[in-house]
């Protein structure tokens, strides 16, 4: 797993790459833990070199997106290849979750 | 694919990686083995974690089965089994934002067909690899 963190505008952009599973899971809820315990109120989920998404993987993103909530703060998923935007939308996440078309439109969209 | 493995986390993406590459071999096309992927590691996960209470002395038991046009896999666990029809929709608005509870519904809706059989001890669940729409 491979997490590219990048401060864009005041809006912190995540890049995963790699599965997000019940392996992965916590090393991404760890590196999302150091944006929120700062506060951080914008930031961007990019999942476009993520291949596989577990239910594990779906838990640790409900969690981030509740802890961000928990002071305001808005998150944004975006680049979600087909198959892991049809998990979110069996699971209907795609519902409680803002996906964006893109990262751009994802940076814009706060 | 007939194997009996020790309880161990460890053992769930190797055996996981067994059954893909027997069906990679057999032709199956990537979106089919997307969904026996999730849909088979959710459910041996759940027989390791839930079933099996993740005690390494016990053992899961794991058959699958390829054909033509559809993979017929069963999974059982040595625990005290489980009504899947007592769990929460988790595609309920008010259980949306619920942390757990996804990788049974998972199995369910990725799989064609499933059933749970020795008091929900075991999985049973077919694939067709010309995929059906539900």
């Amino acid at each position: 797993m491979q997490i590219n963190v990048e401060e864009k505008n005041g809006i912190s952009v995540f890049r995963m790459e790699g599965d997000i599973d019940i392996n992965t899971s916590p090393e991404v809820k760890k590196s999302l833990d150091q944006a929120i315990s700062a506060k951080k109120d914008k930031i961007v989920i990019n999942l476009g070199k993520v291949g596989y998404v577990d239910s594990s993987g779906l838990a640790t993103l409900v969690e981030i997106l509740k802890n961000l909530r928990g002071y305001g703060g808005k998150l944004k998923l975006t680049n979600l290849s087909p198959k892991v935007m049809g998990l979110f939308e069996i699971t209907k996440l795609n519902k409680l979750f803002d996906i964006a078309d893109g990262e751009e439109n994802a940076l814009n969209s706060f | 694919m007939n194997i009996e493995i020790a309880n161990d986390s460890y053992l769930l993406k190797e055996t996981c990686e067994k059954l893909l590459k027997l069906l990679r071999e057999n032709g199956v096309d990537e979106n089919t083995i997307f969904d026996i992927h999730v849909g088979f590691e959710e459910a041996l996960r759940n027989a390791m974690v839930h079933g099996n209470k993740s005690m390494p002395n016990k053992k899961v038991k794991i058959n699958a089965q390829v054909t033509e046009d559809h993979v017929l896999i069963s999974i059982e666990d040595e625990g005290d089994g489980f009504d899947p029809k007592s769990l929460p929709d988790p595609t309920l608005d008010e259980n949306l934002l619920r942390e757990g509870g996804r990788g049974v519904y998972l199995v369910e809706h990725l799989m064609d067909e499933v059933r749970y059989e020795n008091g929900g001890r075991r999985v049973v669940m077919k694939k067709y690899f010309v995929k059906s729409h539900k």
